[in-house]
């Protein structure tokens, strides 16, 4: 079957900035990949020729931005994710190749242009921004568009593509008679803001108002190629194997897991039926809608009345909630407003909240310890008094836009720059929460969540894989709203560890307890884990905030809809593509994944030595998180299991050094190096990686 | 018939049309077998009502434009929003509830596009409620049905790969749909939408009021979930 009739565009466009020009590559050659996450690590693979570059701002750096054969259609909460990838900025000790997310409607787009993915290479010689109207590409001199935020430069762009100032009714698009093509729609463009122009790592791709692909600094990649923003508008389609079998498994998808809207269940367990939107401001606002991406099951963000915060969701709309709760002396409304204002300027100033999750507190301390002022050791013009407030928010953003007072020492990265200032110790201490990478922790610490933090470690990012943390967010809400837990400890590890076959053979994989987390159980569910993130997760492209579904208490016996043979993963895939593969022959595919990424992280440097968290991970007790606990399920020594509180725990190196022994011998990698070796890039047919190794030295040896 | 607003139709004795196609219905006056017909000595076509509309809840849309991918999908095989028969536009910088906009055919009383069509392409569907439908092998791609529309954005669109036009049928026509659509059917865009804001139902929407197919589907569930239940006048004409 041609590729056009199985969900994918066909082409992938090649941007080649310093040359100003582009290639068209058939989409068939990379067939195997899937999309997303696959598609874009391979064709970084072919596409940039010196992999051994540490910093995502060196012009040799290519940055794809991948799509799905699911983009565009209806397959729940898969129809509008898309995945970039590229060597990232801001990491500590080297930036990885790396990957992040952006939402909203510009997959769609470019799938319904006929590209499954944009290679952007080079670095153009004066800033340009990439027109795409189905499969006509143009540069343009973006000169005018230098230095403008995400809102000016998007709302400059629909004025200048509304060519025949229509206001988006019917609109011709040019061309012959015989190529007219209509739409009602408005161009998906991703932009890049003064941050990424100065290119400071924090600095975010923006769609829209809120879609937003924060880590990995690719805002200052793009920046870095002078890049300022492309803009897709499609007018075609995507066309599905089994049209009706996909409208089938959407609409049975709604029935059995969907929240029922007229009638919510706000004590839901589970994340392709959960109905609440996720904000964090801790304010009330009724006059808002519910915002999706495209083909979304359920929005998780708001739009609001209020003339900021659209589209803000989760860390965007919590990073400043507690500063704003204390500066407004316990005013939750007041402090959510501002909470909401300040989440909002990032998106339009382009900055990663992320960066901002454990840092600012540690540096309201600094300042309060006199550390941080004008002049002090890290110095800052910043009145930190005011802290909490509106007009402290906007000055500290712009700071780290424009890589100004505070922003000039930690524009490179937060963990950068405090060793710079002279706090390693303090990082390496914990006062500087950052566990992993030079990055902060994502709220779910690898001494509580061990998942995540092996995952995290064992990977290049922040993992940002919700799937087994819905249990946390479901034993936590029923633990605040004084209700029990929803389903029983036994039940959720057994319906868990089914959903986990043939990785695991039993629910031993959930007991968190310290005895087992650094056992062959737990190792095997972290590899089921990175294998479904590479695969389903980012390839496919299902959103994170929605699959995989696990448990489910929407569906009467609990179980989640991940794998399920009516209305799991590769029942879409199936259904647009024809493959006919079944649920663990994707997570095959993430394994493949996740093994070209180790050729390429060796290439960069990496050693099995240098993988391991910071030293406070392994020396101090957690003692500190969201909340004054941390449930998870255990069992105990007669096998009875409960739920319990997995703080006041510290990681041990030397099991975690034997853990990861156990997982790079599982995964096919030396457990010397964590290399692949020629044995398992054979067999997983990326025997063209083999010679790239052999020349820098950095092949496995065979066990 | 092609005016917009009531004030501007024309009066048939005194009467409004509606009053007029019911006096000529008692008095054994009616469409044949429900089809439209031309009333002898005047530029008059009488066409039976559609037994069903859509009407929409712009207040509650989330913009996923599940409607549009599944209405394109169940009629063509492939999801594409310049085929679907719904259209939802949106604008992320403006603020709610100004920030979407959903737009369906109106399967309207007098359907100036039945009456715009030159070789009846465009006709009333008996078999089917009477919906007002386009045949696809009839139609010659003049677009004088699309013109015709007195609503914006149009609310018929032209397929440039085949070179016809199309318009909503209620899903009477969908050969990737399992189950029966059309009047008293599956609607697949009212059957998609995750938060229901799309319905369908029998009763006619006032008719030429740019208002009237824009409805409160909300209820307590909804403020449960912290929205809200306020009515919003939203033009969706």
């Amino acid at each position: 079957m041609e590729m056009k009739s199985r969900g994918y565009g066909g082409h992938i466009l090649h941007l080649r900035l310093s040359t100003l020009d582009h290639e068209v590559i058939p989409t068939v050659r990379y067939a195997r990949w899937g999309g997303g996450n696959g598609l874009g690590t391979a064709l970084f693979w072919d596409y940039c020729k010196d992999k051994t570059i540490r910093d995502g701002r060196d012009p040799r750096n290519v940055v794809v931005i991948a799509t799905s054969p699911l983009c565009g259609t209806m397959a729940p909460s898969a129809g509008g994710r898309c995945e970039i990838v590229g060597v990232s900025c801001g990491q500590y000790p080297v930036s990885w190749f790396s990957r992040s997310n952006i939402g909203g409607r510009l997959s769609s787009n470019m799938k319904y242009a006929g590209w499954d993915a944009i290679v952007v290479s080079g670095k153009a010689p004066h800033p340009v921004w990439v027109e795409i109207e189905n499969n006509h590409v143009r540069y343009h001199d973006a000169g005018k568009l230098w230095g403008k935020d995400a809102r000016q430069t998007q709302l400059t762009l629909f004025g200048m593509l509304d060519r025949q100032n229509q206001g988006w009714g019917w609109q011709p698009l040019p061309g012959k008679k015989d190529e007219m093509t209509y739409t009602t729609q408005r161009p998906a463009i991703v932009c890049i803001t003064p941050s990424g122009e100065n290119q400071s790592i924090h600095a975010t791709l923006v769609h829209d108002a809120g879609n937003v692909s924060g880590q990995g600094g690719y805002g200052a990649v793009l920046g870095s190629k002078n890049l300022k923003a492309i803009s897709v508008m499609g007018t075609g389609s995507v066309k599905a194997a089994d049209p009706a079998a996909l409208v089938r498994a959407r609409f049975r998808v709604k029935e059995r897991y969907a929240p029922d809207v007229h009638n919510p269940n706000l004590q839901h367990w589970g994340f392709l039926g959960n109905p609440m939107a996720i904000n964090f401001s801790g304010g009330v606002f009724h006059s808002t809608r519910r915002k999706a991406c495209a083909g979304c099951i359920m929005g998780c963000r708001l739009n609001f009345d209020t003339g900021y915060g659209n589209e803000s969701k989760c860390q965007a709309t919590a990073w400043y909630a507690h500063f704003a709760l204390q500066y407004t002396k316990g005013d939750q409304q007041k402090a959510a407003e501002i909470a909401m204002r300040a989440g909002d300027y990032c998106n339009v100033m382009g900055i990663n909240t992320y960066s901002f999750s454990t840092s600012l507190l540690w540096m309201e301390k600094m300042w309060h310890k006199g550390l941080l002022g004008p002049g002090k050791k890290i110095h800052s013009e910043l009145d930190f008094s005011t802290l909490g407030s509106w007009e402290f928010a906007k000055a500290f953003v712009d700071a780290f836009a424009y890589r100004r007072d505070i922003g000039e020492l930690f524009g490179d990265g937060i963990v950068q720059g405090a060793i710079k200032a002279g706090f390693e110790k303090e990082w390496r201490g914990g006062e500087l929460d950052h566990p992993y990478w030079g990055i902060p922790a994502h709220g779910y610490d690898p001494r509580a969540e061990v998942e995540w933090g092996y995952a995290t470690i064992l990977t290049d990012r922040d993992i940002n894989s919700h799937e087994f943390n819905a249990l946390y967010w479901g034993l936590t809400f029923n633990v605040l709203q004084g209700v029990p837990p929803l389903v029983d400890p036994e039940e959720a590890a057994t319906i868990i560890a089914k959903k986990l076959q043939p990785y695991v053979s039993g629910p031993e994989c959930m007991d968190y307890s310290d005895k087992n987390i650094y056992s062959d159980a737990v190792m095997n569910l972290t590899r089921w884990y990175i294998h479904n993130n590479r695969f389903w997760k980012n390839s496919a492209l299902f959103c994170d905030l929605r699959w995989g579904d696990l448990i489910d208490t929407n569906a009467p016996d609990n179980i989640g809809a991940t794998g399920d043979p009516e209305v799991g993963e590769q029942v879409y895939w199936n259904a647009v593509t024809g493959d006919g593969i079944g649920f663990v022959d994707g997570l095959k595919k993430g394994h493949r994944t996740f093994v070209l990424q180790n050729a390429i992280w060796a290439l960069q440097g990496r050693h099995r030595d240098m993988v391991h968290f910071a030293d406070y991970i392994y020396e101090k007790d957690l003692e500190h998180t969201h909340f004054p606990f941390f449930m998870w399920s255990t069992r105990d020594e007669n096998g009875i299991w409960r739920y319990e509180d997995v703080m006041h725990r510290r990681l041990d190196r030397e099991k975690f050094e034997d853990f990861k022994t156990r997982f790079y011998r599982a995964e096919g990698l030396d457990p010397a190096t964590g290399w692949p070796t020629e044995k398992t890039l054979r067999e997983l047919g990326l025997e063209f990686a083999v010679g790239e190794l052999k020349r820098h030295k950095k092949l496995g040896r065979e066990a | 018939m092609n005016s917009t607003s009531e004030e501007n139709e024309p009066k048939f004795g005194g009467m409004d049309r509606r009053t007029f196609l019911r006096t000529l219905a008692a008095a054994g006056v009616t469409a044949t077998a429900g089809a439209a017909f031309m009333l002898p000595g005047t530029n008059l076509m009488v066409m039976p009502n559609s037994k069903g509309y859509l009407v929409v809840d712009m207040a509650k849309c989330m913009g996923c434009v599940s409607c549009m991918m599944t209405c394109s999908m169940v009629h063509h095989g492939e999801a594409s929003l310049s085929l679907s028969r719904i259209q939802i536009q949106q604008d992320s910088f403006q603020s709610f509830p100004n920030d979407i906009h959903m737009a369906v055919c109106h399967q309207c009383e007098d359907a100036p596009c039945v009456k715009a069509c030159p070789v009846e392409a465009d006709h009333i569907d008996i078999v089917h409620g009477n919906i007002r439908t386009i045949d696809p092998g009839r139609c010659i791609g003049c677009t004088q049905c699309i013109d015709a529309c007195p609503w914006l954005p149009k609310r018929l669109q032209f397929n440039p790969e085949t070179r016809t036009v199309q318009k909503c049928d209620l899903c009477a026509n969908t050969p990737y749909l399992d189950e029966k659509g059309g009047p008293g059917g599956t609607q697949s865009c009212v059957k998609v939408c995750p938060t229901g804001a799309i319905s369908y139902v029998e009763k006619m929407p006032k008719q030429h009021d740019p208002y009237a197919y824009n409805v409160n589907l909300r209820d307590q569930g909804w403020v449960e979930l912290g929205m809200t239940d306020k009515d919003f006048k939203l033009k969706e004409g």
